[in-house]
């Protein structure tokens, strides 16, 4: 019984195979699924169901995509899943954290690295932003550096992880600043870094800017500085890090979008980088990101093929003396 | 107190086995770099260890109530159906696809453990409804309804 | 009292079909396996995007609640607990079912369930200031020391042996330390790929308790003589009522340890339940009878862990900060609509803050008439012939433990998990203190080192942990649940003969 069973199982698979063998004229035929590696509920993944929500229209991929969460480390767990056990079949997406990735793969530890990854579309760039709570004695920038300075290593900084955006911003702050910060990693992402701050727990907290700009907006924390080249449309009275006079860059800003596990055919990445950029300028998603308080920055794959080589290069660099 | 029969001697062999992973586990943890993200796992380890060694001496010298242990009819019961179960789920399950894996294995395990006669046609068609019926719920609940993809590799 | 100025909003046609809508479906979901009442949020904010800001948070409001109660139906009727929560309620729930109490056990959660859940949104109405500032106060310290507390409730869990309830429990926190270390993003003991993302709670759920009990129903082998057959006896709503007031003592520990332990951020609905429980056997002059099928148990646990839906939402709609992972999908379902949590929601929506709120407190009500008047249908269950059922758990397993994250990984693990604990039940392992440990272990191990970096930088690690009044507090309860437990321990040894022992 059992060995017909499984000869009649071989034979049907032998069946199926032949039929996956055309041009992809039809992709997708069936819906998408999208990774995020971050929980449900967090900044990524919030964006990313918000940006994906039109794609069953018939002028974007014409199939809905499903968001899951694959969460753990900072976002290893999701990206090595992505780059080695995922099927590199377009139907499997990846959204992408920059620099978190990147320089994840740079310190070592995980299976991947920019290379594991075909960039398709930038969605969003989040900047990092110094907070503190709202009855905090620092005021601004200046009286941040002038406390840690005077007690190295005593500012305890809260930010979602080791090697994310906000471990980043901190480190390039330390060298600017030629100063010594604490920063506190924590568990569960930026909404426990902020926690920690509002409920001072720490000193100060380096975030994302738009889980910051809400809290500010109840009044909870105070924001100094953007870690950015500008200053933010959701908050232009807040200075840059560098026009407070800290040689910060843009190297922090957490740049967010939509990538494929490498040896995904090439049909599938052209189809898929002509359309979802024009997905993203959706009417509808623009508005419901602004209302969520979501910067949007939206790039197609050549902008981001230059970004992440240009990330690369600039976070070796800050990480070569770690 | 001491005599030895098969509850005690399986738990000896159980005991021993976790006192084993634990000796594995203390070992590993103690070894591994880097140190600061072994920290806990070493403060698990060393009271894991002491406890499954002070369990296994324990059984060794019989001072411990053992558990029920499992008899020889009850593993002769249950050896074709955690085969099968584990057939399922490490290969089946995914060579075959979900929803073609799961009907062979319900069927074959109805089939294994219902009372009802291997000789009467008429169990064989309530058999055969019972797994028609189950894999239409689970079809429509998980396909339909909640829209999880899982591995399909022929029919649905 | 602003809150009844807005309660006409609920009873709008569309508003309360949104409700009736949400609970059902709430129910349904909770009750399958493998989904948990974040995923099952998460899965319905899709719909939200066509709908208003208040039609939108009513059918999530309305199935977080239910979803929480629905999965105990799977708990107790087929021992999956649906979610952390629900580990506690197996304990006596399935013991219920398995006496052929079934539509007791489920009438009882539903009430049960529905009188904390009120007590927990009541709580959120009147008290939100006072909660936040409580849900604040706990920093690492704090949580570290609430984690070693329930570290201690491991050993007295396992009614057998305290030893091997200890033991149980250091598994599960070395099986917690698996996979990438949330801190320092260092390995720990990956053996085979599937362990990379460490062990998913809900799948380890899963293949902890249904697993040993399909391989139990296989080693009963092919019967026919209709011992097997369980009568499921009827059971009148009003006795269960009646029954309900009975265990007042049992419903009020439950109700009040689960609003206050469900308020603290990232900690309370994953343990409310458990430590809901334990406290109550505590109390009890049953103690005994606990995990042989005893309503108060059950009553417990479902108390409390619907009581903390309400809290629970308390850091999120005053703070803005999500404290447990169904509140930041539920910041998702806000946010959507441009409305920021905080000052904001009460000040610019009340209509969409209240109405919200008013829907959870109808939607408990709702679920549990709706909970009572498929109680005595859906225990039928326990009346499926062993052979079927254990076909049926092990598909639901693999499904449940599937779609959790559409990983593979996640039902090998599952399943060796359980095939591990059928063998370590036979020596007298339990399960409950084994998961304890899983969940407990993150928050000890990541609370400490974030702790010890705190007080490394400022001022030292003996003030920072054993500083302050409430760490202080803390300890204290942690040095008595152990000298109580050491106590019964004793007192119970005194009066175990010594063939009991060696028996």
């Amino acid at each position: 019984m059992k060995k017909l069973l499984a000869g009649a199982a071989i034979a049907l698979m032998g069946l199926t195979q032949t039929a996956t063998a055309d041009g992809h004229a039809n992709y997708p035929e069936r819906p998408i699924m999208m990774m995020v590696s971050y929980g449900a509920g967090g900044a990524t993944d919030f964006q990313a169901r918000i940006v994906t929500m039109t794609a069953g229209n018939e002028d974007a991929l014409g199939m809905p995509v499903a968001i899951l969460n694959k969460p753990g480390a900072g976002g290893r767990v999701g990206w090595n899943w992505l780059a080695g056990q995922a099927e590199a079949d377009g139907y499997t997406l990846g959204a992408y954290n920059v620099p978190h990735f990147i320089a994840q793969s740079i310190k070592g530890g995980v299976e991947y690295s920019a290379a594991s990854f075909e960039p398709i579309a930038n969605w969003g760039a989040d900047p990092a932003v110094l907070v503190v709570g709202k009855d905090s004695e620092f005021n601004t920038l200046q009286d941040v550096i002038d406390f840690t300075k005077a007690n190295p290593g005593k500012l305890t900084t809260s930010g979602a992880g080791l090697f994310v955006g906000h471990h980043i911003a901190a480190l390039q702050m330390e060298k600017a600043g030629d100063m010594k910060m604490a920063y506190i990693p924590t568990k569960g992402g930026g909404a426990a870094a902020l926690k920690a701050v509002i409920a001072g727990d720490v000193m100060a907290g380096i975030n994302n800017l738009s889980d910051a700009f809400r809290a500010a907006q109840a009044g909870n924390v105070k924001i100094l500085a953007v870690a950015d080249l500008e200053r933010n449309e959701f908050l232009p009275d807040v200075p840059t890090m560098m026009e407070s006079g800290l040689d910060v860059d843009n190297a922090s800003v957490n740049f967010r979008g939509v990538m494929v596990p490498k040896g995904t055919p090439q049909g599938i990445i052209d189809k898929l980088a002509a359309t979802v950029p024009t997905m993203f300028e959706n009417g509808r998603v623009q508005g419901k990101m602004k209302a969520g308080g979501s910067p949007m920055h939206v790039m197609n794959r050549e902008e981001v093929l230059a970004m992440w080589a240009a990330r690369e290069v600039a976070l070796k660099e800050l990480l070569a003396g770690l | 107190m001491s005599v030895i029969n098969l509850p005690r001697l399986q738990h000896i062999i159980g005991s021993g086995v976790v006192a084993a992973v634990g000796a594995t586990v203390c070992y590993i943890s103690y070894t591994q770099t880097p140190s600061e993200a072994f920290l806990f796992p070493r403060l698990i380890a060393t009271v894991f260890v002491v406890l499954a060694l002070w369990t296994f001496v324990k059984a060794c010298l019989g001072w411990t109530k053992v558990g029920n242990g499992i008899s020889l009819t009850q593993f002769k019961n249950l050896a074709p159906g955690l085969i099968i179960a584990l057939i399922y789920i490490f290969w089946a399950a995914k060579g075959l696809g979900f929803y073609t894996a799961t009907t062979i294995a319900f069927f074959i395990l109805l089939s294994l453990y219902d009372p009802a006669p291997h000789t009467a046609v008429k169990s064989w068609v309530k058999r055969i409804i019972t797994t028609a019926c189950f894999m239409a719920v689970m079809y429509g609940l998980f396909a339909l309804l909640l829209k999880v993809y899982t591995p399909r590799e022929i029919f649905f | 009292m602003e809150f009844i100025y807005y309660f006409g909003d609920v009873f709008t046609p569309i508003n309360f079909g949104l409700l009736l809508l949400g609970t059902i479906g709430g129910l349904i979901l909770g009750a399958t396996p493998g989904l948990s009442p974040t995923m099952a949020v998460a899965l319905l904010i899709p719909f939200t995007f066509q709908l208003e800001a208040a039609q939108g948070l009513i059918l999530l409001g309305a199935a977080y609640t239910s979803t929480v109660a629905g999965g105990a139906v799977s708990a107790i009727l087929l021992k999956i607990p649906g979610a952390p929560a629900n580990i506690a309620t197996t304990l006596d729930g399935h013991e219920m079912a398995l006496n052929g109490e079934g539509a007791k056990a489920l009438q009882l959660s539903f009430l049960s369930s529905a009188v904390g859940g009120v007590f927990g949104v009541l709580l959120l109405i009147f008290l939100t200031p006072v909660l936040a500032q409580w849900a604040l106060a706990f920093g690492p310290s704090h949580l570290f020391w609430l984690a070693i507390l329930g570290v201690t409730v491991i050993g007295s869990l396992d009614s057998k042996s305290v030893v091997k309830g200890l033991l149980s429990g250091c598994i599960g926190l070395w099986l917690a330390t698996i996979g990438f270390d949330d801190i320092m993003g260092a390995q720990r003991f990956i053996f085979h790929p599937s362990l990379g993302g460490g062990i998913n709670i809900i799948a380890a759920l899963i293949g902890l308790f249904a697993i040993p009990q399909v391989i139990t129903m296989f080693a009963k082998g092919r019967k026919n003589d209709g011992t097997e057959a369980i009568k499921v006896q009827k059971h009148p709503i009003k006795g269960a009522i009646s029954e309900l007031f009975r265990y007042k003592r049992a419903m009020g520990i439950g109700t009040l340890t689960g609003s206050i332990i469900g308020l603290i951020p990232g900690v309370g609905g994953q343990i409310a339940g458990l430590v809901a429980y334990d406290q109550s056997k505590k109390f009890s002059s049953d103690r005994d009878k606990y995990g042989t099928g005893h309503p108060e148990g059950l009553i417990a646990a479902e108390s409390a862990n619907n009581a903390m839906v309400g809290p629970s939402l308390v850091p999120l709609l005053t703070l803005s900060i999500p404290g447990s992972p169904t509140a930041a999908v539920l910041l998702g379902g806000l946010l959507i609509h441009g409305i920021f949590p905080g000052t904001d929601l009460f000040d610019n929506h009340p209509d969409v803050a209240w109405t919200f709120i008013n829907s959870m407190l109808i939607g408990q009500i709702l679920m549990c008439i709706f909970g009572l008047y498929v109680a005595g249908m859906a225990a039928r269950v326990a009346q499926v012939p062993q052979s079927m059922m254990a076909a049926i758990v092990l598909g639901l397993a693999v499904f449940g433990s599937y779609s959790v994250q559409s990983s593979m990984g996640d039902v090998y693990v599952m399943a060796s998990l359980g095939v591990m604990m059928y063998f370590l039940e036979r020596f007298g392992f339990s399960a409950a203190p084994l998961v304890l440990g899983l969940i407990l272990g993150p928050i000890a191990e990541s609370n400490f080192i974030q702790g010890s970096m705190i007080a490394t930088a400022t001022d030292g690690l003996a003030p920072y942990f054993f500083g302050g009044p409430l760490n202080l507090f803390l300890i204290a309860v942690v040095v008595l649940s152990v000298l109580y437990s050491a106590y019964m321990e004793l007192r119970s040894r005194r009066y175990i003969s010594k063939e009991d022992i060696v028996a």
